[in-house]
């Protein structure tokens, strides 16, 4: 168990992918005025992360670094579309305002079903996953090396700021526009020898463009076959059948 | 047996911004010698390393590892034979665990999965990090990551062994240990460090780069024994040597 992660799944990554591209699917073939019967698809990420013991923070932190992109995409809709369709006790919601809401609803549910396939299985699993299910292995070699250079930017990023912290005075300085935009330009002069010298710590020990992990992936359709099964069971039921409609009505019959 | 020599005939390489870090360096290591290479910091041993493996493009120059002259197509066949180990264990692991990282070179050679896991488990033992092959490589110690970093070079079984700073950031108990190991691997061995006492113990013939020239090359103890050449590259005794009189 990574403590900064959860519990990693014992699940195939193609179990995972599978599940993950049926996930943003559903949620992207709903109409744009749809709200309501987004809500049961939460149940997937909410399953997840309990499931996996997932810290809600650190979900919550990468989904906030989305977020603002999110408003972005779906800002002008209440400008542009202001005819109401919806109405109820006196108050009216325009189309925009509803197209919003439901793009930011559709936008959180799939980058949270992405953070979570990352955080359940490790990234080079998830890799050997998509090069078993016939994904061009110069695609997956190439996802492996932006990972792996995040990684090493992040790294660099920080040793950057600690040196930069340990010689200011204050506590938790602020660093000046005109630092902070040279340091950019050393980190990523440092972060490219770095990726430079790892590159050839590959090629000596023999790299020729494949990444070859040593523990095989096995497939159980017992366990990874009723994991998918179950999963895109639930999202044609989410999709095709309106759960809140029949929830609340049965809630309102009694 | 003389296929794990190396040989290096006028090897020279200037750095882009024109800093000239080798200059015309000729030395030959026969199959199975062990030779230190020392010198102040900037004097050109790293580069050199590089060079030998085919890393760096010399600006001049043949290197000559086994009958293989070192060129861009050979450059896959000398690395084969080659184990190199890296100056800061950071460049050697990129795999997400010790184990992945260890059996990443063997994977590469086509080893079948369980030469791969013996290779990877007989390198940790020897190191003494068996017990780290589940560890994420990115969350070790310092020392850890260098124990690590050599295993991932033994388990290529290589003809030729190319070390640089094999010693910095290990605890007594792992640089012992690798002296052990050192002493033990019978091929050609070329260590570049500024640990003096290592080279005493392992290495009976020392090369002494200064300003990227040969300095010297002879043997260990009469090398350390020369003090004025000592001083002029900007070097002290080993500390198993300072109580012997000048």
């Amino acid at each position: 168990m990574n403590p900064s992660t959860g519990r990693q799944s014992g699940i195939d990554p193609r179990a995972l992918w599978i599940v993950t591209f049926a996930f943003i699917l559903t949620v992207t073939s709903f109409g744009k005025y749809e709200i309501s019967r987004l809500t049961p698809l939460f149940l997937y990420p909410v399953a997840m992360t309990a499931f996996y013991g997932l810290p809600l923070k650190e979900l919550g932190k990468r989904i906030l670094l989305v977020l603002p992109f999110i408003l972005l995409v779906g800002l002008f809709n209440p400008v542009f579309d202001r005819r109401a369709v919806l109405e109820a006790g006196g108050f009216s919601l325009s189309g925009g305002w509803v197209s919003f809401i439901s793009i930011v609803l559709r936008s959180l549910l799939a980058v949270s079903s992405a953070i979570l396939l990352v955080l359940v299985s490790p990234f080079d699993r998830l890799c050997l996953g998509l090069e078993k299910m016939r994904v061009p292995r110069v695609l997956v070699t190439q996802l492996q090396f932006l990972h792996r250079y995040l990684l090493l930017l992040k790294g660099e990023a920080q040793r950057m700021i600690r040196a930069h912290h340990l010689r200011c005075p204050v506590n938790r300085p602020k660093i000046p526009m005109e630092v902070a935009s040279s340091m950019i330009g050393s980190l990523l002069l440092r972060a490219v020898d770095r990726a430079t010298r790892i590159h050839w710590a590959m090629l000596v020990r023999g790299f020729d463009g494949e990444i070859r992990l040593q523990r095989p992936l096995s497939f159980s359709w017992a366990r990874d076959g009723s994991f998918a099964a179950a999963w895109g069971l639930f999202f044609l039921l989410s999709r095709f059948v309106d759960l809140p409609g029949i929830l609340s009505g049965w809630v309102l019959a009694r | 047996m003389s296929h794990h020599f190396l040989e290096v005939q006028d090897l020279s390489y200037t750095y882009p911004d024109g800093t000239e870090a080798l200059k015309g360096l000729s030395f030959r290591l026969e199959h199975g010698e062990a030779v230190g290479v020392v010198g102040a910091n900037g004097a050109g041993k790293s580069t050199l390393l590089l060079a030998l493996a085919g890393l760096v493009d010399p600006s001049g120059g043949i290197v000559n590892v086994g009958g293989t002259i070192l060129g861009k197509k050979t450059v896959g066949e000398v690395r084969k034979r080659m184990g190199f180990l890296f100056q800061d264990p950071d460049d050697q692991l990129f795999m997400p665990t010790v184990f992945e990282d260890v059996a990443f070179g063997p994977a590469n050679q086509g080893l079948s999965p369980e030469e791969v896991s013996n290779r990877v488990r007989q390198a940790l033992e020897d190191v003494g990090a068996i017990g780290l092959a589940e560890r994420q490589s990115h969350r070790l110690s310092g020392g850890q990551k260098r124990s690590v970093a050599i295993a991932t070079v033994l388990s290529m079984l290589p003809d030729i062994l190319v070390m640089d700073e094999p010693s910095s950031g290990l605890d007594p108990k792992g640089r012992r240990r690798l002296i052990g190991l050192l002493a033990r691997f019978t091929h050609t061995r070329l260590v570049a460090t500024h640990d003096l006492d290592l080279v005493m113990e392992v290495c009976p013939r020392t090369i002494v780069l200064h300003e990227g020239c040969l300095a010297a090359d002879g043997p260990t103890r009469k090398i350390f024994g020369d003090q004025k050449l000592l001083e002029t590259c900007h070097l002290e005794r080993p500390l198993c040597m300072q109580g012997e009189c000048r």
